[in-house]
């Protein structure tokens, strides 16, 4: 079992300032949010994939895959019933709330994949790296870092878990639903206990190896802008102020 | 800022920690340690080894509160008055688990992490780095993930994350419970290293016994108080005293002091001093008795009932890649008790979820009481094969011991008359009856464990699959599980165990099974497989003392217990 998002590759999206992708990231975000025009919405999905290709982590996407899918098709089964469209297509399904569930499914799964593929891109200390020379404080930084690199630790705690309740009977996939959501209990209580367990470790451990003993910490990772960082922010720029000019230009 | 040339001063501690009633976790302790010393702490769960080793750096009583009196004073720094992180650069304390402490990205930036804190500028962090790497034998590894690293290497990495803040004293808390034989050879051997340098002063909280001899210095501890303190060569062989606190005593001198009057000093200690003593003091072998022995081995393997279990040409291959068996064939008979051996990644566990259902061979095929698994589920496979996992708390959930035991039963649709007999045979068959209203999670580590081998019993399976049953558990504990695996497969149960324990396997195992690579190497009786000392050391599994003496005396005996009784004065 992986543990960690990161992928360890050798590429451009890999050698760029952890900044540059977190703005990078902020503005796929910016965008995804303005538009709910289902075309707009699959140039950005385009381009968000181009970018990830360039970082050859696509492939990590394999791991949520379902998580996208789930999105795409509660939205899609959401608007399609909810929408006051006119084209009626099914009782109260109608063609523009079809269309119009599909956007709001590429919508947030084209957020996800951006925020994933900056995980799967950047080293945890070079995101701290980066909060930290954006001015954030040291400490917020690391928690959130470590926040991130915390998740997968509790999905690979969760794997053994399942397994170990299932070779004591644990059937999930009987029983009504109420039945199924309280044999979560038995799998949620040992994965909360081994959490909370690694994280007082953990932190015994960071105090342990002078953690917090002086403002004043020097990094062993550098950053810097160099020429690739420009160039990817200047194209992100750009492509901001074409869809920001679009947006109220043609009020869309 | 010096008040004495000693590293360590401890004077009057004593510690409570806030959720502890019936007495202190420490008590009264008084030590000094030199400049350069190594020292093994030993003792019992409970004795307040690691409290002792968390009021070294600070974390008690900065990080964990509770009552605390007395004074630590280490390297001339109050530790009472320091924080944590200041006390880094003088001692660094490494834990038993690995897994937790690691956190970093790769292995360069875990190392880097404590001089970074410090604000060691970056050239130099990367001289430490080469330098730690270095000492913990990780130079070819310095670019990969943590994750990926074998148990060993992780332990190595936590050390080597330690030993770069360049601390005076290095404190580890018991570095190698968790880790399978050559995880624990190569912890102790960076020990080894260390001390040599002389430069640095180490403390570790251990409980391998045979490893305590290279030590300077051995602390005995027990329920708060140090009890012995003093060389190891006099220390291990209080063999009674070490008994009776429930630690496990050094098989050689246990086995000498039973045998001969020896006066305590000239007891030997290792198996080779062991057998020169065997022959200064004219002891002979009773072959008679011994061909008892054997005969009553070959009994036992006559009784086993039908072949319940059987792998034929299994393969594994991971989502990943790994193929993780490889040709395995393997039968197993109703009533056998048989020990799976091997490192980790070696493929034990893997192949032991073949058995229950967790895991469906790649090709080839395994059958469980008749039924092909690939046709099958956990579930249905589960109303014969029960499987314990190694941790008891990835299953403990509920309130009451009750309640968790009940648990497969209420799963398997009984009604509640029948659960409740169900519950009652269990906690009668670990030992348990009257714990049912008490809460698993305040109970000690050795009894969660049994609570889960219980909850497993409680579906009432015809095999019990135990994943490492006694890691993490003292001697006294140890052999408490054991006797109840004992028990359960004199009842009937047929027993596979994972473990590394060498003597575990001597003293209770039926048969054994040595994998590496996902194949099965040796495979036989226990005492037929022990008997190939040098095929199991290439393998880097050391057999228990009293095997290795028994060897060279041209026999195999398993315990010391079997010795005796087979040695004429």
């Amino acid at each position: 079992m992986e543990m960690f998002l990161y992928m360890d590759k050798d590429s451009i999206l890999h050698k760029l300032d952890p900044r540059t992708k977190i703005f990078i990231m902020l503005i796929s975000f910016a965008i995804a949010l303005m538009f709910s025009s289902l075309s707009l919405l699959l140039i950005l999905s385009f381009l968000v994939i181009l970018y990830g290709a360039l970082g050859k982590v696509l492939s990590n996407l394999k791991r949520i895959r379902v998580i996208l899918i789930m999105i795409a098709i509660m939205s899609v089964i959401l608007w399609a019933l909810t929408y006051p469209g006119t084209t009626r297509l099914w009782g109260p399904v109608t063609k523009e709330g079809i269309i119009y569930g599909i956007a709001i499914g590429i919508k947030f799964d084209v957020m996800i994949i951006a925020g994933m593929i900056f995980l799967s891109s950047t080293k945890i200390e070079e995101i701290s790296l980066g909060l930290v020379k954006l001015g954030i404080p040291y400490r917020p930084a690391f928690a959130f870092s470590t926040a991130v690199r915390l998740v997968p630790m509790i999905v690979s705690t969760s794997y053994i878990i399942t397994q170990a309740q299932k070779s004591r009977g644990l059937d999930l996939d009987t029983g009504n639903i109420l039945q199924r959501i309280r044999k979560y209990i038995p799998l949620l209580i040992p994965v909360l206990i081994s959490v909370i367990r690694q994280a007082n470790i953990l932190a015994m451990a960071l105090e342990s190896k002078g953690f917090g003993y002086s403002d004043k910490r020097t990094s062993y990772l550098e950053i810097k802008f160099e020429v690739r960082d420009y160039a990817f922010l200047a194209v992100a720029l750009l492509i901001l102020i074409v869809a920001v000019y679009f947006k109220f230009k043609y009020r869309l | 800022m010096t008040l004495s040339d000693k590293e360590i001063i401890v004077k009057d501690l004593t510690f409570r920690y806030k959720e502890q009633k019936d007495r202190n976790a420490i008590e009264g302790i008084n030590l000094e340690v030199e400049k350069g010393e190594f020292i093994v702490i030993m003792g019992p769960s409970g004795a307040g080894k690691s409290t002792l080793a968390q009021c070294l750096n600070g974390l008690i009583p900065h990080f964990t509160k509770g009552h605390y009196s007395g004074e630590v004073v280490v390297r001339g720094i109050k530790v009472k008055e320091t924080p944590v992180s200041k006390m880094a650069k003088e001692i660094g304390l490494v834990f038993q688990d690995f897994e937790a402490q690691l956190f970093s990205t790769n292995t360069k930036l875990e190392i880097a992490f404590g001089p970074e804190n410090f604000g060691v500028p970056r050239e130099e962090i990367e001289e430490i780095i080469r330098r730690v790497l270095k000492i913990v034998n990780l130079e070819r590894l310095e670019g990969r993930p943590p994750s990926t690293l074998s148990g060993g290497q992780k332990q190595r990495l936590a050390i080597g994350s330690v030993l770069a803040c360049m601390p005076s004293i290095l404190c580890m808390d018991e570095p190698t419970t968790d880790l399978d034989p050559i995880g624990k050879i190569g912890v102790f051997n960076i020990a080894r290293k260390l001390h040599e340098e002389k430069e640095l002063t180490l403390i570790i909280v251990e409980h391998e016994t045979e490893e305590a001899l290279n030590a300077d210095r051995i602390i005995l501890m027990e329920k708060g108080k140090i009890i012995k303190d003093g060389k190891p060569r006099e220390v291990l062989k209080e063999v009674d005293l070490m008994e009776k606190i429930g630690l496990m005593p050094l098989q050689i001198p246990k086995y000498f002091s039973q045998v001969s009057n020896l006066e305590k000093a000239d007891l030997p200690l290792t198996y080779e001093e062991g057998v020169q003593k065997f022959k200064e003091l004219g002891l002979q072998i009773d072959e008679g008795k011994y061909q008892e022995i054997l005969r009553r081995e070959d009994e036992r393997e006559k009784r086993y009932k039908d072949v319940i279990i059987q792998a034929k040409d299994v393969e594994y291959v991971y989502s990943n890649g790994t193929k993780a068996l490889d040709g395995i064939n393997l039968e197993i008979r109703e009533g056998e008790f048989i020990a799976l051996l091997g490192h980790n990644g070696s493929g034990k566990t893997t192949l032991a979820k073949h058995f229950n259902c967790l895991l469906k061979p790649t090709r080839g095929s395994v059958i469980v009481y008749g039924k092909d698994t690939k046709n099958s589920n956990v579930y249905e496979i589960g109303n014969y094969v029960g499987y314990a996992f190694q941790n008891p708390d990835h299953q403990i959930f509920a309130d009451t011991v009750y309640d968790e035991i009940a648990f497969g039963p209420r799963m398997r649709g009984c009604t509640e008359e029948e659960v409740k007999e169900r519950v009652a045979e269990a906690l009668k068959a670990v030992d348990m009856e009257g714990f049912e209203k008490e809460d698993p999670f305040a109970l000690s580590k050795g009894e969660r464990q049994r609570i889960a081998v219980a909850s497993i019993l409680a579906a009432r399976p015809k095999v019990i699959i135990l994943d490492e049953p006694t890691t993490g558990l003292d001697y006294k504990e140890q052999k408490r599980m054991m006797e109840l695996v004992k028990r359960l497969n004199e009842s009937g149960h047929t027993i596979i165990m994972i473990t590394h324990t060498m003597w575990i396997v001597a003293e209770y195992a039926h048969k054994v099974a040595v994998m590496r690579d996902g194949k099965i190497e040796m495979y036989g009786k226990v005492r037929d497989v022990f008997k190939e000392e040098e095929r199991l050391l290439e393998l880097s599994l050391k057999p228990p003392s009293i095997v290795s003496l028994s060897n060279r005396l041209g026999k195999t005996f398993l315990s010391v217990e079997e010795m005796v009784s087979c040695t004429k004065r």
